[in-house]
């Protein structure tokens, strides 16, 4: 009798243990979120190449030194008000040891939220904001502690392409350029920093546009900037892969003849070529990843190391989704597929970081993300940023090759637009650069 | 003076597209008086009706799948509701049409492959394209607006409400709400007199909105199914109690409609890319017929220059200044100007009630 009531007792206790473990164990919390559908379109990429990077990461990847990361992916539909919703949904119901790390995409989030993140909840916070506002000279770590970019700002995007203009302007006199910007904080900044830096390289601005989301004809826009002998036009806080977009371009090439068109990290990439096609030849712009999707997906080079990983993960994990490209329901730029790939590799490699060094907590993920010096899998050609900044001050300043050809496609024999941004400079770290 | 003239000349070529956005809701309110608010849906419907056919963009079999079957329900059991037309007429009819249009989603009529010259292909596109658009609107007529047929207007105008957040969603679902490539390529008249341009695409557009614009006027004015639509907008009940079948004359007016507006959409899609999200764009239809009068077809005509002027001064004079955003409120403060001094627009048929 006594026998049967100490095991009965001693397995009461171990399951008591093994309850008590479960149930206070730890768990390593993170939540993303992207803008996959909404006013910028259908972007689920961002969220397969999140999930099928956060697999990888919790099964071959080996998690965070063995522990797995419990993960959430919402899509705020590019609402600033859903992310903050979500993000303050989620701060509600999970405690502060465990949900220790957020990311979210847009800057019309982030401001909402500088006091929720940065003074109350102190979780760093990971965005695919470049706003110069925030992480540029009058916000960045002081200000902000808990915000972190992952691109350089919009205000040295644009730079950047003023010091190509001047590196490459031949005609007579001074330079002169144009601004072409979205009436949206996004499109607003950076661009003050931009043509601040314009003048003061001697170039002439000849003309200042907001051009809206809802246009349906640029007709005025490019006359205004034609009456002002724009020579260069910066074309920025628009979507690549909007309506908007094409008809900018497809007018600008009509009105601008020998103008040259430049733009920021969004609007270089694959989706203008696809929906501006040969008005978009020749366009020049930075990007803070490598943009090299090209039109068709069988010509990318795949000499980068991320693009290949990205590729073949997309094939691996999305083999329809990849094969389908431009079609319903298909990968239409793998840009968007790494860059959700992208997140969750950061995310592992700063966990992985904080629990080597410090401490998986939110302050010890802010010393790991301050201290963290990377080549992000040779993303950036080899080269090593320091995250000190809050920025990842990388970018490439790219150029569009575009001709129509006729192709023998699924449907039949096309004429289809084939091409890609091609890289006309060196990774340019812009942490290095006197400005 | 120049920038004058090219901010006007721009304005009325853009104007006439906002005329014919007009003129569809005029002439569903005067044959209903039920305002269409799915209009941005339709436009968006007939460009990717008008794409399919142009450029020969199919969709993935079960897509087309669900389309064909959507028809062969439609022909089935609501174009023929007798018992005893059911199974002789409308499922052979439906099957045959559910099959043909699975087919076209499918496999799309190759025009691409088969006819190289961009306008050669377009003349074909275009009209089988509006046709395609045609069919739809008195398809969607059918379903949503005849059961309500003798209610209140009102009723028809929240379905029309309802009917536009179902079918947007309904085109994420086939087309994907990404951007699509559109290219029309028609020849090159671009019309450029010293520092004075007028490109080839908005003039295009002006020209095929006018030419379509004047179509439904003489349809309207000179044959007798366009008597039947004006006397029914004059009194629904008399004109059934004459022989006329009212019925069919919203079916008729529900079709042109579609139509036009796919016409719009074309032209609009034509200037830069053709998406789901472009819906926004037959809002601009709402200043314009209340400017021009809520029931008369040349207040449309009129309403839609109106606003295209408008908005195009706004752009270029007063946006420099610093009031960003302006041109896209120019045509409401304008509206609400005319509707102090005329509020049934300027052309609009004053009503007095007498209580």
């Amino acid at each position: 009798m006594k026998k049967r009531t100490l095991f009965i007792l001693s397995i009461i206790v171990v399951f008591a243990f093994l309850g008590y473990g479960s149930i206070f164990a730890k768990e390593i919390k993170v939540l993303s979120q992207f803008p996959m559908s909404g006013p910028v379109g259908s972007l689920p990429e961002f969220g397969w190449g999140y999930i099928d990077g956060m697999n990888w990461v919790n099964g071959e990847g080996g998690g965070v030194n063995g522990k797995k990361i419990t993960w959430y992916l919402e899509d705020f539909r590019y609402d600033p008000t859903v992310e903050v919703a979500n993000f303050n949904k989620y701060a509600a119901e999970h405690s502060r040891e465990e949900l220790i790390m957020a990311t979210g995409y847009i800057t019309g989030g982030l401001k909402p939220l500088i006091e929720k993140v940065n003074v109350e909840e102190k979780i760093p916070w990971l965005d695919g904001s470049y706003s110069t506002e925030i992480f540029g000279e009058e916000g960045g770590p002081s200000k902000y502690p808990y915000y972190y970019s992952l691109g350089a700002t919009y205000g040295n995007q644009i730079k950047v392409l003023m010091r190509w203009i001047k590196d490459n302007h031949k005609a007579k006199g001074k330079p002169k350029v144009g601004f072409v910007y979205s009436p949206t904080a996004w499109g607003k900044d950076g661009t003050p920093e931009g043509i601040a830096y314009a003048k003061q390289l001697g170039f002439d601005v000849v003309a200042e546009i907001e051009y809206p989301y809802t246009a349906t004809d640029a007709t005025n826009e490019c006359m205004q900037l034609r009456k002002a002998k724009a020579q260069y036009v910066v074309y920025h806080g628009y979507s690549g892969a909007a309506s908007y977009t094409a008809i900018f371009f497809k007018t600008a090439k009509k009105v601008l003849k020998g103008v040259q068109l430049m733009g920021t990290h969004y609007t270089t990439g694959r989706f203008p070529i696809l929906v501006a096609q040969e008005a978009f030849d020749g366009y020049v712009g930075v990007a803070t990843r490598p943009f090299l999707d090209a039109v068709p997906r069988s010509a990318t080079p795949m000499d980068n190391p991320m693009v290949k990983l990205a590729h073949d993960f997309a094939k691996k994990h999305r083999p329809e989704e990849y094969e389908k490209g431009l079609k319903a329901g298909g990968i239409k730029d793998m840009f968007l597929y790494m860059e959700g790939l992208t997140y969750a590799l950061f995310i592992q490699k700063t966990l992985i970081e904080a629990d080597n060094n410090y401490e998986l907590s939110r302050e010890g993920i802010k010393k790991a993300l301050d201290n963290m010096t990377w080549d992000f899998n040779g993303m950036f050609g080899g080269k090593v940023f320091s995250y000190k900044s809050h920025t990842i001050p990388m970018m490439r300043i790219y150029k569009a090759k575009v001709k129509m050809a006729k192709i023998q496609t699924a449907e039949g024999e096309k004429m289809v637009p084939t091409g890609a941004v091609v890289p006309i400079s060196d990774w340019i770290n812009t942490d290095e650069i006197k400005w | 003076m120049i920038d004058l003239l090219q901010s006007v000349g721009s304005g009325v070529l853009v104007g006439l597209v906002y005329a014919l956005l007009g003129l569809c809701i005029v002439i569903i309110f005067k044959a209903s008086e039920a305002f269409n608010f799915a209009i941005g849906e339709f436009l968006i419907i007939g460009s990717f009706l008008f794409y399919t056919l142009f450029f020969n963009e199919t969709i993935p079999w079960h897509k087309a799948l669900q389309i064909g079957v959507v028809i062969f329900l439609f022909f089935a059991f609501i174009l023929f509701y007798d018992k005893n037309l059911r199974l002789r007429i409308a499922f052979p009819v439906g099957m045959v049409t559910g099959l043909l249009i699975f087919c076209f989603f499918f496999f799309g009529l190759k025009l691409s492959s088969l006819i190289t010259s961009p306008l050669l292909r377009f003349l074909l596109a275009f009209p089988l394209g509006l046709l395609a658009a045609g069919m739809f609107g008195s398809m969607v007529e059918r379903v949503t607006i005849k059961p309500l047929l003798g209610r209140s207007p009102i009723s028809m105008t929240i379905v029309t409400l309802g009917l536009g957040f179902l079918l947007r969603a309904c085109v994420q679902l086939i087309w994907g709400s990404h951007s699509y490539s559109f290219f029309l390529d028609l020849p090159d008249i671009t019309l450029e007199i010293k520092d004075l341009l007028f490109l080839s695409d908005p003039i295009w557009a002006g020209i095929l909105s006018l030419i379509i614009f004047g179509l439904v006027i003489a349809f309207l004015f000179r044959t007798r199914w366009g008597l039947a639509i004006r006397a029914t907008s004059e009194d629904q009940a008399k004109a059934m109690a004459f022989g006329i079948n009212a019925r069919f004359v919203l079916l008729l007016v529900w079709g042109i409609s579609a139509l036009c507006i796919a016409v719009a959409g074309i032209m609009i899609s034509n200037f830069g890319a053709l998406s789901a999200g472009m819906g926004f764009v037959g809002l601009r239809a709402l200043p314009v017929v209340l400017i021009g009068g809520m029931d008369s077809i040349g207040g449309a005509l009129i309403g839609g220059i109106l606003v295209g002027i408008c908005e195009a001064l706004a752009g270029a004079y007063i946006e420099p200044l610093g009031l960003v955003g302006f041109k896209e409120v120019a045509p409401y403060l304008l509206l609400l100007l005319v509707l102090f001094i005329r509020p049934y627009g300027f052309f609009g048929t004053v009503r007095i009630e007498r209580v």
